[in-house]
């Protein structure tokens, strides 16, 4: 029986579909069965930055309806063998096509054949958020250090509270460490206390994630990446290993160090 | 055989007693009432005390009642009091006195609302908001917004280890806490906020509202 994770935020725009996708991804580089599903019906993105678009035939509420079987809906992504697969959302309708109880049994079937289903949430609290969370075990939720996206994470916590599911974590996402440094952003600390919620994990901000998602593969396949290393590191840290959190000195460490290799001329 | 005297007068110092029997019949009562109080040699004017005993009677009642006193132009009633009161208003009066705990932290779009007082044991975050009926204490970081003394009590406090809230309310009175009054308060650690005389909430520290609000503590004297 597997897990099934929601990933949200409240907010749009602070990178629940891209987390979705790498996270996903770096859980089937672990060696996990994944199955990623994207209830963000009327504007699905998921199937776009895993790079699956052209590749969708029936969706999640061609499946709800019973126009087709689970399994002839989800797209595999053949870069993962057997291990990731999507469940894209319907384009054509809108958020209302599909009810709690209905995603419930969904991804309780889902849970039988895979590790982790993993929930990609529309923006907003209304009737996508609640399809949503509705089957999930736990929750994720995302944020960017800016107050707007704080406090409507704040507001999210506040709603999956009254769940029946395990207490979320956070994902601290778009981290600019000189802003961050210098105090013009809020920082890890100081978010982490007024949302009082475990910390999953921090996202460095790079642009290799915007690069990556316009051509189709996560950013986490690249174990180079600064970005892609937060992504790894969280990934383990849902399956159970301790990890400890990424350093954020690395950029101002190696002005430093070419400093004193100046000096040192 | 005389018969049993149903409304006593008695004369102090602050006015008239009128005590009135509560084992006879309402209407008897009335009756009797309106004889004395048009018969008897009054003069002057005298402030009167309408006691009630063990008497249970309605607001209507009641309002008959003082409307009989008030009838004769000697009297004017200055309080009734009664030896009872129903149960629904004692259970009423027992919530609005007691104190209610939260445990946890107000996020965000949430409301928590109490007839008493309300302790909050966590944050209150921006948008959040308490109401209370009586006095709001907030045992970590009030970030959000507070309402103490909803029903009307112009003595209620609200208290926090941290005050930093973005609207208070005390009553009916409210505060932004947008301009002076944060920067009054650089450091909002141990405070409380109260109605002051002149109408609007004042900001002091946590060590002020023993001087400032001494009914609030139920221990008297020093130990």
């Amino acid at each position: 029986m597997g897990e099934a994770i929601v990933i949200t935020s409240g907010k749009g725009g602070v990178g629940k579909t891209t987390t979705t996708a790498n996270l996903g991804t770096a859980l089937a580089l672990q060696g996990k069965k994944v199955c990623l599903i994207d209830t963000d019906i009327g504007l699905r993105n998921l199937d776009v930055v895993l790079g699956l678009e052209n590749r969708i035939i029936y969706d999640l509420v061609d499946v709800i309806e019973g126009r087709c079987k689970v399994h002839q809906a989800l797209v595999k992504d053949k870069r993962f063998d057997d291990k990731l697969y999507l469940l894209p959302a319907a384009q054509t309708t809108d958020k209302n096509a599909i009810n709690p109880e209905q995603m419930k049994e969904l991804i309780t079937e889902l849970k039988r054949d895979y590790d982790y289903v993993v929930i990609d949430c529309p923006a907003g609290i209304e009737q996508g958020y609640k399809n949503a969370v509705a089957g999930a075990d736990r929750a994720i939720v995302v944020t960017t250090p800016e107050i707007s996206a704080v406090r409507d994470a704040d507001r999210i916590i506040g709603l999956l509270e009254q769940e029946d599911i395990a207490p979320p974590k956070l994902i601290i996402n778009r981290i600019r460490q000189h802003l961050m440094k210098s105090g013009d952003a809020l920082d890890v600390n100081e978010i982490t206390t007024h949302l009082s919620i475990d910390l999953l994990g921090i996202i460095m901000d790079d642009e290799s994630v915007i690069t990556s998602s316009n051509k189709g593969e996560p950013v986490v396949m690249d174990p180079t990446n600064r970005a892609a290393i937060g992504y790894r590191n969280i990934a383990r840290r849902i399956l159970g290993e301790s990890v400890p959190l990424m350093s954020m000195d690395q950029e101002r460490k190696g002005v430093f160090s070419k400093l004193i290799s100046i000096f040192s001329k | 055989m005389t018969k049993k005297q149903l409304v006593y007068i008695k004369g102090t110092k602050d006015g008239l007693v009128l005590r009135l029997d509560d084992q006879c019949a309402y209407a008897e009562l009335v009756e009797e009432l309106k004889r004395k109080v048009s018969d008897e040699a009054i003069d002057g004017q005298a402030e009167v005390s309408l006691q009630l005993g063990n008497r249970f009677c309605t607001e209507e009642q009641i309002k008959e009642l003082i409307a009989c006193v008030d009838s004769s132009p000697h009297l004017r009633v200055s309080r009734v009091q009664s030896d009872v009161i129903s149960i629904e208003e004692s259970n009423h009066r027992i919530l609005e006195r007691q104190s209610e705990t939260f445990v946890g932290i107000v996020r965000s779009g949430q409301v928590v609302r109490a007839q008493g007082d309300l302790v909050v044991v966590g944050d209150v975050n921006p948008n959040g908001k308490v109401i209370a009926g009586g006095n709001v204490f907030v045992l970590g970081r009030l970030k959000g917004m507070a309402h103490a003394g909803a029903n009307g009590n112009k003595d209620a406090v609200i208290a926090a280890s941290w005050l930093e809230a973005t609207h208070l309310m005390i009553n009916e009175s409210l505060e932004t806490m947008t301009d002076e009054l944060t920067i009054l308060s650089e450091q909002p650690e141990m405070e409380c906020a109260y109605l002051h005389a002149n109408g609007f909430i004042a900001i002091d520290r946590l060590q002020e509202l023993r001087l400032l609000r001494p009914q609030l503590s139920t221990f008297k004297g020093g130990s």
